[in-house]
């Protein structure tokens, strides 16, 4: 017995070993209902205990690793790289002095919202709080897309909360510990969160394939989905708030083992490659901080100078037109009541004059089509309206042959007046003009 | 001609090393493994505690020692990450071994055979994942040959460059 162990020994201890991780792993695994077996999401004891352990070992010298980097990055650029700094610094606090007045607008815009969607019914999550957390680590293997940040619970982190840049969302906190969080990446193969295509408001479940790509599955085939479409989150998961940004279709493929759905490839909005901060959305409750609710009344108080602003101008300018209106002349009849007065004519002043027929027999003294006359002259001497608009060479009913040619030449030296210089020597009023009788 | 006899081999060339680093080279590998990824991105195609595990079963010569740092680092590892605890574990273990049986046989101090080997276990330890998490144990998942080609390809270029720097470490007569 002792020689056959002995002879035997690595194959027994490699036997044994094998042995004691497969057990392990079936104690790890479930079996559903539908027949697949799957990881256990939430760890047993003695499985996080491992985790922690592991964890608590490897993460001291990965963030001294990145204490080490980011220290020398912000050696180069927080004192060596300082250009241009003061001014763009001036530029900045005035920028959030307005953003802060804007924001506070926009949540009280969001609090009326809320109200009306709560009175219609609607259950609408918004992100309230978040904590903002530094990646440091990854698991290592590409079958496991997740990655580590430097809060945990005593950040007030907890399951499940979501992952966020201010690019889109990157994934949901799987596991936390004390000062730690383990965080699942939404490119992993086992993630999955709700989603919505934003121009053709199909929805579907984001996934990751073994490749680290983003695709969008469950949808049924449809020619409207094209690349460059806006993929946002649906909210229906329970973990993303709804409206986030996912990123946007890059390519659509048929599905290998059902041709009646369609994969969607999606680019991933934030680079979930090369993440350093992220943004922990720890509550969607509304609490709004002293600072917000004094910018709100701020913004309450500004809006509120604003509209008496606006109404005292309009009332000054309505004075300025009334004023305006008594003082111009002609413009008010006194003889006429308020509502017949000329102020109120809404008549166009110059109506176009009627097209005459053209002559039959056209001779010497017929008007030449296509000529213009800006004026005529009258009998009486006295400047007509010009039939201009009617774009013909018309001289008025009338108007002696010798006349309307010198209204047709005196057409070009129209005055200011509305009077041709050629009229200064017509006949007064109930003479004949020269060269009238043959 | 590198192939010699196993007992010849065996009598001349076991590696022995200081304690400290039978502890820190397998963490440093765990961290760097955890850590390079941020900064190589999709590309991070190597498995560091992979080339270690090898590393010190061709060293050693032990089929129980080299099983039981592939058990231990493939342990470390599938406890950072979010899968079960067990399936690297496995891998590396038989990795391990079979690179400890091997180590018995040839020469491994020719670093054309060093290559060679561990693209060979590099591409086994991957099998031995996909068949236990797959056969084993039921799961479904998508798997990327391709990807492990390059990652045994990553871990070769490793090995040219890692291990004569272990090489240094090991305690001389």
């Amino acid at each position: 017995m002792e020689s056959f162990l002995v002879r035997y020994r690595n194959h027994l201890v490699l036997l044994t070993i094998l042995a004691a991780q497969l057990i392990g792993l079936g104690v790890q695994v479930r079996h559903s209902r539908a027949g697949r077996n799957s990881l256990d999401p939430s760890d047993s004891a003695g499985v996080r205990l491992i985790r922690f352990w592991a964890e608590s070992m490897v993460s001291p010298p990965e963030r001294l690793i990145h204490g080490v980097k980011s220290g020398a990055d912000n050696l180069w650029t927080g004192y060596l790289d300082l250009r241009h700094v003061r001014q763009q610094n001036l530029e900045l606090e005035q920028t959030i002095g307005r953003l802060r007045l804007e924001q506070a607008a926009l949540l009280e815009d969001a609090r009326q919202g809320q109200r009306l969607q709560a009175l219609l019914g609607f259950q609408q999550r918004y992100i309230y709080a978040t904590v903002a957390a530094q990646v440091f680590g990854t698991s290592g293997s590409d079958q496991s897309r997740v990655f580590y940040i430097d809060k945990g619970s005593d950040s007030g982190l907890a399951r499940d909360m979501a992952v966020v840049t201010a690019d889109g969302i990157v994934g949901k906190v799987r596991d936390v510990f004390p000062h730690n969080a383990q965080v699942l990446a939404i490119n992993d193969q086992t993630s999955g969160a709700g989603v919505l295509l934003e121009t053709t408001r199909i929805r579907g479940i984001l996934k990751g394939n073994v490749s680290g790509q983003l695709e969008v599955v469950g949808v049924l085939s449809d020619e409207r989905i094209k690349p460059g479409e806006k993929v946002v989150t649906a909210g229906g998961d329970l973990v993303f708030p709804r409206g986030l940004p996912v990123g946007v279709v890059s390519k659509v493929a048929s599905d290998s083992d059902n041709p009646a759905y369609i994969d969607v490839m999606v680019k991933s909005s934030a680079n979930l490659d090369r993440l350093d901060e992220v943004l922990v959305i720890t509550s969607m409750q509304p609490r709004f901080s002293a600072q917000e609710k004094q910018d709100m009344a701020t913004s309450e108080t500004l809006d509120g100078a604003q509209a008496a602003a606006i109404e005292q101008q309009i009332q000054a300018q309505q004075k300025a037109a009334q004023i305006t209106a008594e003082r111009l002349p002609g413009l008010t009849v006194p003889n006429l009541p308020p509502d017949q007065q000329p102020i109120n004519d809404s008549s166009p002043p110059n109506p176009i004059s009627p097209q005459p027929q053209s002559p039959v027999h056209p001779d010497e003294f017929s008007p030449i089509p296509g000529d213009k006359v800006v004026a005529g002259v009258s009998d009486d001497g006295a400047a007509s309206p010009a039939p201009a608009a009617a774009g013909k060479t018309i001289a008025p009913p009338g108007t002696p042959p010798r006349a309307e040619n010198a209204a047709r030449n005196a057409h070009a030296t129209v005055p200011p007046s509305g009077r041709p210089a050629s009229t200064a020597q017509a006949p007064p009023a109930g003479q004949t003009a020269p060269g009238r009788n043959p | 001609m590198s192939f010699i006899g196993a007992s010849f081999r065996r009598d001349i060339e076991i590696h022995r090393y200081p304690l400290l680093v039978y502890i820190l080279v397998p963490l440093a590998a765990l961290v760097a493994q955890a850590w390079l990824p941020r900064v190589f991105g999709q590309y991070a195609y190597f498995d560091l505690p992979l080339v270690v595990t090898i590393y010190f079963a061709l060293g050693r010569r032990s089929p129980i020692q080299g099983t039981l740092m592939g058990a231990a680092l493939g342990l470390f590892e599938d406890a950072l990450s979010h899968l079960a605890i067990g399936l690297n574990g496995i891998a590396k273990s038989i990795a391990g071994y079979l690179a400890a049986s091997v180590g018995v046989r040839i020469d491994v101090e020719n670093h054309t055979i060093r290559v060679a080997l561990t693209f060979l276990l590099s591409l086994v330890s991957g099998a031995i994942y996909l068949f236990v998490s797959r056969f084993l144990l039921g799961l479904e998942f998508q798997w990327n040959w391709l990807g492990e080609i390059f990652k045994a390809i990553g871990n070769s270029v490793i090995v040219l460059l890692l291990f004569p720097l272990l090489d240094r470490l090991q305690l001389r007569d």
